[in-house]
Formats: C-alpha cells, sequence, structure tokens
C-alpha cells in the first residue's frame, strides 16, 4: 500500500466552553502553559515559539510561521528536551481556534510534516498531546487564573 | 444528545470500533482504504463514519481529491478523565502524604 500524506499528519479536536481570547491566551502566554504543558512555560510572539521547562532548560525555540490572534498560530517543531528527538527535522504544529454556538470554540491541533521525524511523531502521538490538550481544557473550564478575562 | 452520549453511542457498534482501531494503526485513510477492511458496502462504512464524526471520534481532511479520516483520541481521554481519574487520585494523594510525612521526620 502506497504512504499517503496522511501517516505523517495527526489531528486532535476538542470543544472548550471559553472565548478565542482565553483560548489564544492560554496557548500564548507562557504562566498559562506552564499550568497544562508539562510544566512547560511557553512563550508565543510573532516571531518566536520559545519554551523552557521546569528546570530552566530550553525545551524549544522554533520559529513562528502565522500569528493571527485568536484564531490561528503555526509554530515549528522541535523537542530539544530529548537529543534524539532534537537530531531529526523540524516539523509544524498549527493551532485553530474556531467559535462555536453556545459559549464553546473548537479547537483543532494539527501536527504534521514529521516525514522525516518518525521518533517525534511517535512521542508526541497518543498521550502526548491528547494529555495536554484535555489539560488545557480542563484549566480553561474549571481554572480561576483564566476566569476572570 | 451531549457530548458523552454521542461519544458511547458511536463506541457500541462493533464496527465502528474496528473502524477506529484501523485508523489507530495508521491514520489518515480514504474511504476506499477502510472499505476493504469491512465487508459492508460503501454506503453502510460511510454511514458508520458519519457518526464517528458527528461524535468526534474522527476528524476528516481533504487531500486533493481524496478525503482523509483521523482518528481524534480526545473525546476518549475526556470520558477517562471525568471518571478514571477519580479513582487514581486516592492512591496518588496518599504517596504524596506518605512523602510529606516522611519529609517531616527527617
Amino acid at each position: 500500500m502506497s504512504v499517503t500524506t496522511g501517516t505523517t499528519t495527526q489531528i486532535y479536536q476538542v470543544f472548550i466552553k471559553a472565548s478565542p481570547e482565553q483560548i489564544w491566551a492560554a496557548i500564548t502566554k507562557p504562566e498559562y502553559t506552564a499550568r497544562y504543558f508539562h510544566g512547560a512555560r511557553i512563550e508565543n510572539t510573532p516571531d518566536q515559539h520559545l519554551s523552557h521547562g521546569p528546570d530552566g532548560s530550553i525545551w524549544a525555540d522554533e520559529k513562528v510561521v502565522e500569528f493571527d490572534p485568536p484564531r490561528r498560530l503555526v509554530h515549528e517543531w522541535r523537542s530539544l528536551y530529548d537529543p534524539e528527538l532534537a537530531k531529526e527535522p523540524a516539523s509544524r504544529v498549527t493551532w485553530e481556534i474556531e467559535p462555536r454556538d453556545g459559549g464553546y470554540c473548537l479547537l483543532t491541533l494539527t501536527h504534521d510534516q514529521l516525514d522525516g521525524s518518525p521518533k517525534t511523531a511517535a512521542s508526541v502521538s497518543g498521550q502526548g498531546w491528547m494529555f495536554v490538550l484535555s489539560g488545557l481544557k480542563t484549566l480553561l473550564e474549571t481554572g480561576s487564573a483564566l476566569g476572570a478575562n | 444528545m451531549d457530548d458523552d452520549d454521542r461519544v458511547f453511542k458511536a463506541l457500541a457498534d462493533r464496527t465502528r470500533r474496528l473502524l477506529l482501531d484501523r485508523l489507530f494503526e495508521r491514520d489518515g485513510r480514504t474511504l476506499t482504504e477502510l472499505e476493504a477492511d469491512t465487508d459492508m458496502t460503501r454506503f453502510g462504512v460511510m454511514k458508520h463514519l458519519r457518526v464517528l464524526e458527528e461524535a468526534g471520534l474522527i476528524v476528516t481532511r481533504r487531500s486533493g481529491r481524496e478525503k482523509l479520516h483521523f482518528l481524534n483520541p480526545v473525546p476518549i481521554r475526556l470520558i477517562h478523565d471525568r471518571w478514571i481519574d477519580k479513582y487514581t487520585e486516592g492512591p496518588a494523594a496518599l504517596l504524596a502524604d506518605i512523602k510529606h510525612a516522611l519529609e517531616d521526620d527527617q
């Protein structure tokens, strides 16, 4: 069977009861990511995707390809926290936020361009992104930190 | 019907679980590929895929003329979080308490 692009693309979707602005803040500001992204303090700006682990080491320092608040964020991905994964070429992560009825948004996360990065693909699949996204939903729907704004 | 109802209803069918298993093995398959794994008609498989999509268990993407199907495991994770985590909280909290008690003794 021929290999399609599908084998190197992962797509995750989750409904979150929050505004697009709240979700955008939660994925771009380090004080929020630290609470659901394995403790990583991640800052996304128009120029840079920078992630620090809980011990202060650099987990990611990549390019931001698109920065369109509060709807769409595209950045490159390399897992610098693991030497084996860090050797693989950069892949791409796309966050899309679509407002839906009833105060919900549909958040779609696509991790693709993983063709040359099989170890990275295996490490983020399943539990990896799922854990992050369910944590993000829990933070936004039950956490008090983002409730105010 | 709420989101959990849709997920349970979607999972309460052997063919639909089989389709999810196929996508778990290899994501991003076309209808034609998925159809080949079952003894159902194309129309039957399409109907099952629609139920799975409405439950949020699969996400589809167009790639040229083809429609690719991707497994989205997040709704199942959320069901796990809602009930199973309640059982695991106990031992985890107990271990944390023991750790604190031991540290206090020192």
